[in-house]
């Protein structure tokens, strides 16, 4: 029987189509099949493929499943569930807070006229600031942040209509 | 311990060697956390915010008294280089395990250091203090000429500092960095001066004891983002005998002319030339003296409590092999260094020969944007700088940390990286490269994934004719059918 696994890392999905024997996988990805042997204890798997043993560590939480192996850290999302993991400021026109912080400055205000570049407002976590800038030329719709906010990663802080939207962007 | 996380467990740790009895602080954020365990007693001293608790002198004097603690070490960052705090401490009956007040404002303020400096025959760079304006910021840089550099006056860290290339740069750079300054000291005066390049930042760990001082050899701490260090290491692979003395030296006299007590850090910047120019001194234990401790045997810790009661300067000790000290930072390195948040789901810490690891974190613990972002660091110690360097790889490979992103890929990146295999470390490496990070998961994640996330629940008991059957590899529970019905509302723990 073969499964079809899609998920995202890092805003790429990865498609991979599996079977299961046993304690045998199958995983076909990019026209390429390779084969291993796991067993799995609680959070450890243990994979032997190609003669070559790896460990891995497994756990998951609500932004998706986590898996570290040989020191390399990765999070992967299973396609369907689009959690904070996405991230922030995706779509052109939402400025959202790329972490946990506090906003210290507000230079966007509605209806301002920001070039591609410009700041718009400045957050500061763990000491360090952070400049959110304008994605594109644009005009400032909406302010949702104000100075001494505390902002959750993702939130909206600013949308922009971009002035490509507005009409003739040469 | 008027602290938090790893620094504060060190501290801990040293104490219980001592038969100290020991008291940890913490926020109401830090309830639980690692460092509050690792003492004998802890006590709450307010508010998640720096300023209601790890700031708070009145807290952690009050904290003391209610515990009947006789010193206070202030580990670094926080209050550590508050000269206000090592007043209050003196005045309330607490000994500051630290320099006195005196030789604090002598040496923490960035002005009057270099003033200590120059009457001390140390080398400076060409610079002004205390600009307040950025009309005086410009027409001062316009003396010395570009590229300048912005620090505060009030500390160090690297917050507050900015770097300009040019009068538009400098213009651009400056109210930020006054900001950021006032924000992280509480003082937003700046200090201009010119810019080494290409320099390596090569610092200097001093004990005094208020009329002598030893030189306990370098670290160098060139890889660098943001002014933050990322790898630190002793020896500094190109400093000769005779730098290596002159700057001894160096900071020594410097010691010698604050009166200083306690450790100290005397920073410079080893020039391309192989001049090298007084920096600042940290007036603290620093983050990377695990470096020092791993090639002189010496517990630093220990020597600062010692000079603290009132004991003998440690002779100066040999110093052997190499060391290297990864920070593990909770931050996305392939992403402008986003601070990172988050549970910590699972942690596996390495082991093994000339292997440390000084840990501020548990599992089940929440990684929160109010503090620093430092988790742990690893420091491996050789023979000589390769075998360090194995050693390091190795057991940055080993650890696993899952539930908050990491610079750890990063860090594996860098000792790898062949600038760093050869030595070729400058305070520009990090950001005059670009660094983008892995372009996609490997094989054995992805399989990982699918055995977590796909695999029958009962498969490594099946169809496996083998001795596998008795393995103790056993799965438990029903792992991968739990994810996929575990969709709570978005962002929130399920």
């Amino acid at each position: 029987m073969s499964r079809q696994l899609v998920i995202r890392w890092s805003g790429k999905a990865i498609e991979a189509s599996l079977s299961f024997r046993g304690g045998g996988v199958r995983l076909k990805r990019d026209a390429v099949t390779i084969e291993a042997d796991y067993q799995r204890n609680g959070a450890v798997i243990m994979l032997t493929t190609g003669g070559a043993a790896h460990r891995a560590v497994v756990a998951k939480d609500a932004r998706g499943l986590w898996i570290s192996c040989r020191g390399r850290t990765w999070l992967l999302v299973p396609e369907g569930r689009e959690g904070a993991a996405r991230g922030a400021a995706d779509a052109p026109d939402e400025i959202r807070a790329p972490m946990t912080g506090r906003v210290v400055s507000v230079v966007a205000g509605v209806g301002m006229e920001a070039k591609e570049g410009d700041l718009l407002l400045t957050i500061e976590a763990m000491k360090m600031e952070f400049r959110l800038i304008a994605p594109e030329d644009g005009t400032v719709l909406e302010v949702i942040g104000a100075e001494g906010d505390r902002v959750e990663l993702g939130q909206l802080l600013v949308r922009m209509k971009p002035a490509a939207a507005a009409g003739g962007k040469s | 311990m008027a602290n938090r996380a790893e620094i504060a467990v060190r501290v801990c740790r040293t104490l219980r060697d001592m038969k100290i009895a020991s008291v940890a602080v913490y926020s109401e954020a830090d309830r639980g956390a690692h460092h509050m365990r690792a003492a004998d007693e802890s006590v709450c001293i307010g508010s998640p915010a720096p300023a209601d608790s790890y700031l708070n002198m009145a807290a952690l004097l009050e904290a003391a008294h209610a515990t009947g603690a006789e010193a206070i070490h202030p580990g670094y960052g926080f209050l550590s280089q508050s000269a206000a705090f090592a007043r209050a401490c003196k005045e309330a009956g607490v000994v500051f395990i630290g320099p006195s007040a005196e030789s604090m404002e002598l040496l923490g303020d960035k002005a009057s250091s270099r003033r200590a400096a120059e009457r001390s025959g140390v080398p400076i760079i060409p610079g002004v203090e205390g600009v307040a304006r950025v009309d005086d910021a410009l027409r001062e840089a316009g003396k010395i000429g570009y590229p300048v550099l912005l620090k505060a006056v009030g500390g160090g860290g690297g917050r507050g500092m900015r770097r300009a290339g040019d009068a538009a740069e400098l213009r651009g750079a400056f109210e930020s960095a006054r900001r950021e300054a006032e924000t992280a000291f509480g003082d937003d005066r700046l200090f201009l001066e010119k810019l080494v390049y290409p320099a390596r930042h090569v610092e200097i760990q001093i004990l005094g004891d208020g009329t002598d001082a030893i030189a306990i050899g370098e670290r160098e701490c060139s890889l660098q983002r943001r002014y933050q260090k990322v790898l630190e290491e002793s020896p500094c692979s190109i400093l000769s005998e005779e730098t290596r003395a002159a700057m001894e030296a160096a900071a020594v006299a410097l010691a010698r002319e604050a009166r200083y007590a306690g450790a100290a850090t005397v920073e410079f910047l080893l020039g391309p030339d192989g001049g090298f120019y007084f920096l600042e001194v940290n007036t603290r234990l620093q983050v990377e003296h695990p470096v020092t401790e791993m090639r002189s045997g010496l517990d630093l810790v220990r020597a600062q409590i010692e000079i603290a009661a009132g004991g003998p300067l440690p002779k100066k000790p040999a110093l052997h092999g190499h060391a290297i000290e990864a920070r593990l930072n909770a931050e996305d390195p392939y992403h402008g260094y986003l601070p990172q948040t988050g549970n910590v789901l699972l942690l596996e810490w390495p082991e093994g020969e000339g292997v440390r690891v000084d840990a501020g974190i548990r599992k089940g613990q929440p990684i929160h944007a109010h503090y620093d972002s430092l988790l742990a660091k690893v420091i491996a110690h050789g023979r000589d700088r390769e075998e360090a360097r194995r050693r390091l790889i190795a057991a940055l490979e080993s650890l696993a940390l899952l539930g908050v992103t990491t610079n750890q890929a990063f860090l594996l990146e860098l000792l790898e990286d062949r600038a760093f295999a050869t030595g070729e470390t400058f305070t520009h490496t990090l950001e005059s490269r670009e660094w983008p990070g892995p372009v996609t998961v490997p094989d054995e994640a992805l399989l990982a994934a699918a055995v977590a996330l796909l695999a029958p629940p009962d498969a490594s008991r099946l169809g496996r004719d083998d001795a596998d059957r008795y393995s103790p590899w056993l799965r438990l529970g029903t792992w991968g059918r739990a994810f996929s019905s575990n969709r709570g509302p978005d962002g929130n723990a399920t």
